[in-house]
């Protein structure tokens, strides 16, 4: 009952004018973002992060809930309408959403998510409120031998078991990695990698690699895309908002079922919420496929109803995982993290005894803003499409300054401004070349941490690497990690034998 | 470029190059680069001042991983790249005469993409003019030059419309950060002015 004691703090924090304004300008952006495609709440965090300078702490991380959040609402809104998904995370509610709007439902479809995408976030939040305290509490129990086992698993989830192809993975971890050494070392005092530039001291500014790969990376990429076959139109959002009594029959389950697929994966480290929505949308195609009604493949609602849900689940989560033990288990979890930094502050266990208020005034301003941006996204879903007819290259150009203005505020540095074109340069050809860029993201954040804990564990024990398998807690990390691994492989070679024979029969 | 608008019909077909080897091959690149950081990270390796008294594992331990693990990973990359490449046809869009059919109005052909390259290096230039210029010019300046650049390298038809846009963008920006928030932005040559 402490929690709920901590959590009324918490609204009294929010529930004051400016903390509602910030709440709502972040729910705006961030759905604004998250309907733009290509663009998402990652990318609106880091671009955000050096104009927030001059708030409170308290204020920004408000804002940055809002955004994040908003960007999962707000993705689903361009893939129902337009069948560009607006972020990763709404491709599996397009399927089915786009051929909702097709058949004259778009509205229905668009409830649906709005819905779901509330459900998932309230449920999941609330789970964060009861259970982050005691997640906190057994982070204690880790050790420099534990968190390096988790930074390894997380190296290898995101790279190995997410991503479509193994080598890229890693081969984007790799990349990752290697410009993380660069700067003074923190142990021994030895300037690595920095060619005497003073500059490169301190190492190169997260904000720097985020804004590049993921701001300038996109429109390096837009550009290079130029007059190719990717246009797409907006369907008009018509029939009624409201839900018949026969859809919530169909879809308030979804939604459930949607939240608990999507709760565990907020805690695994696996790069975001990919992975629960399609296996979301997987559930509801099998269950729906005993009825005889089903509506899969010509806009069934719980197609729509199960991955919204279970992408706002894992969010929701994530930030339970990111507060509690410091760990970031996706791209936006890990902006967010360098957001922390940026003001002192270290998520993790000693984080809810250092910054009390600051932690439960977020957790409530979750609340705060999943109501908010229903009442956004409800009514005003088709208002928000019409965002989409701002011409690309205008909206591009407007990021691009933002960008540059962002990276230049922070540090005051030319050559910060040369690094993020170097790092945009290398954002497009990762997107050109099918690497994915949240190991990427992943490595550069963990992989600091990852050799602190790695020379103090050695240092402990005098050399002997037996210290690093020592204790339960990393030896049941390693064995996980390895049953994951295997579990992908399988999976992934059994979907390329099905793929294959289905290829085989078309061909017949 | 000329101000004019034409009106074109534009179609696109599924073509298949002749000459293929390194052209389906450019995710050569990739391997390249990691190639490049391996290098400089043995190079840093090897040079690098270690203060004496440092206990082991010392700050080499770590890089060296990735550095050899760099070096494995571009070697399978490019052995990926080479055996299995990027599909022979490309989409190309040209202008046409109506009535011109489109070979490939489906999309079905598995195509290769292809960049723009104009427009990417538009898009660069830009940005390493916005940089050059950023000090001396200062910001309202050289931030009009980036936003004009992009949206001109982007595709946008209007560059009189667009060069007062981006000045009013540029503008907004400088007065909301610089007077709103005190971001501290360069003034340039406009310092005295402003």
């Amino acid at each position: 009952m402490e929690s709920l004691a901590n959590l009324g703090d918490g609204f009294l924090t929010v529930l004051t004018p400016i903390n509602l304004l910030w709440v709502l300008i972040g729910a705006v952006l961030g759905t604004a973002v998250g309907v733009l495609p290509g663009l998402g709440s990652a990318m609106a965090v880091a671009l955000l992060l050096p104009v927030t300078f001059s708030l409170d702490p308290i204020g920004a991380f408000i804002m940055f809930a809002g955004v994040l959040f908003g960007g999962l609402f707000g993705d689903s809104i361009s893939g129902i309408l337009m069948n560009t998904p607006g972020n990763s995370t709404a491709i599996a509610s397009t399927i089915e959403g786009h051929k909702m709007a097709l058949s004259g439902r778009a509205a229905q479809a668009l409830a649906t998510s709005a819905i779901g995408a509330f459900t998932g976030g309230i449920i999941s939040s609330v789970l964060v409120v009861f259970f982050a305290p005691r997640l906190a509490e057994l982070a204690t129990l880790f050790g420099p031998a534990e968190y390096l086992a988790l930074a390894l698993f997380a190296f290898v989830a995101i790279s190995a078991v997410v991503t479509e192809s193994v080598l890229r993975g890693l081969a984007a971890l790799g990349i990752g990695l290697s410009i993380s050494v660069v700067g003074i070392d923190g142990i021994s005092g030895a300037s690595r990698f920095t060619a005497g530039i003073p500059e490169l001291f301190d190492g190169i500014d997260i904000v720097v690699i985020t804004v590049g790969l993921l701001a300038l990376g996109e429109v390096f990429s837009v550009a290079a895309k130029r007059g190719s076959r990717d246009e797409s139109k907006v369907l008009p959002s018509t029939g009624r908002l409201w839900l018949t009594r026969r859809d919530l029959r169909l879809a308030a389950p979804a939604w459930l079922r949607g939240t608990a697929i999507g709760v565990p994966f907020g805690i695994i480290p696996v790069g975001g919420a990919e992975v629960p929505t399609f296996l979301a949308y997987g559930t509801e195609r099998r269950l729906a496929a005993r009825r005889k009604d089903a509506m899969f493949g010509r806009g069934a609602i719980q197609g729509v109803a199960g991955p919204e849900a279970a992408g706002n689940a894992t969010a929701g989560t994530a930030m339970g995982a990111l507060l509690a033990l410091g760990l970031p288990t996706s791209a936006t979890a890990a902006i967010l993290l360098a957001a922390f930094r940026q003001y002192g502050l270290q998520p993790g266990p000693l984080l809810f005894d250092r910054a009390p208020d600051l932690v439960w005034a977020l957790l409530a301003s979750f609340f705060v803003g999943m109501v908010v941006l229903l009442i956004l996204n409800l009514p005003f879903a088709p208002l928000w499409a019409k965002l989409l007819k701002v011409p690309r290259h205008y909206l591009y150009a407007g990021i691009s300054v933002f960008a540059m203005l962002g990276v230049y505020a922070t540090s005051s540095k030319v050559l910060d401004l040369v690094l993020v074109t170097v790092v945009g340069l290398i954002g497009f050809l990762m997107r050109r070349y099918g690497l994915p860029v949240a190991p990427m993201l992943i490595a550069i954040i963990l992989g600091p941490l990852a050799e602190t804990e790695f020379r103090r564990a050695m240092a402990v024990s005098e050399g002997d690497p037996g210290i690093l398998v020592s204790s339960p807690i990393s030896i049941t990390l390693y064995v996980v990690l390895v049953l994951a691994v295997v579990g992908a492989g399988i999976q992934k070679t059994r979907t390329r034998r099905v793929s294959r024979t289905a290829r085989e029969r078309e061909r017949v | 470029m000329s101000g004019v608008v034409r009106t074109i019909s534009v179609t696109r077909r599924a073509v298949v190059t002749a000459d293929g080897f390194w052209r389906r091959r450019t995710a050569l690149v990739v391997p390249a680069l990691m190639l490049l950081l391996a290098v400089g990270l043995v190079v840093g390796i090897v040079t690098m001042d270690v203060p004496a008294n440092t206990a082991p594992p010392g700050p080499q331990v770590f890089p060296s991983i990735v550095a050899a693990g760099l070096f494995v990973l571009a070697a399978l990359l490019a052995v990926d790249v080479v055996r299995r490449p990027e599909p022979a046809a490309v989409d190309i869009v040209e202008s046409a005469e109506p009535g011109d059919l489109d070979d490939d109005p489906d999309g079905t052909t598995e195509l290769r993409t292809t960049s723009n390259h104009r427009a990417l290096l538009g898009a660069l230039g830009t940005v390493v003019v916005f940089i050059a210029a950023l000090t001396p010019l200062g910001w309202l300046l050289s931030g009009a030059v980036l936003f004009w650049g992009i949206a001109r390298s982007l595709g946008s038809r209007r560059p009189v419309f667009d060069v007062f846009l981006s000045l009013a963008v540029s503008s907004i920006v400088q007065l909301a950060f610089s007077a709103g928030l005190g971001l501290n932005l360069p003034p340039g040559v406009l310092g005295g002015i402003l």
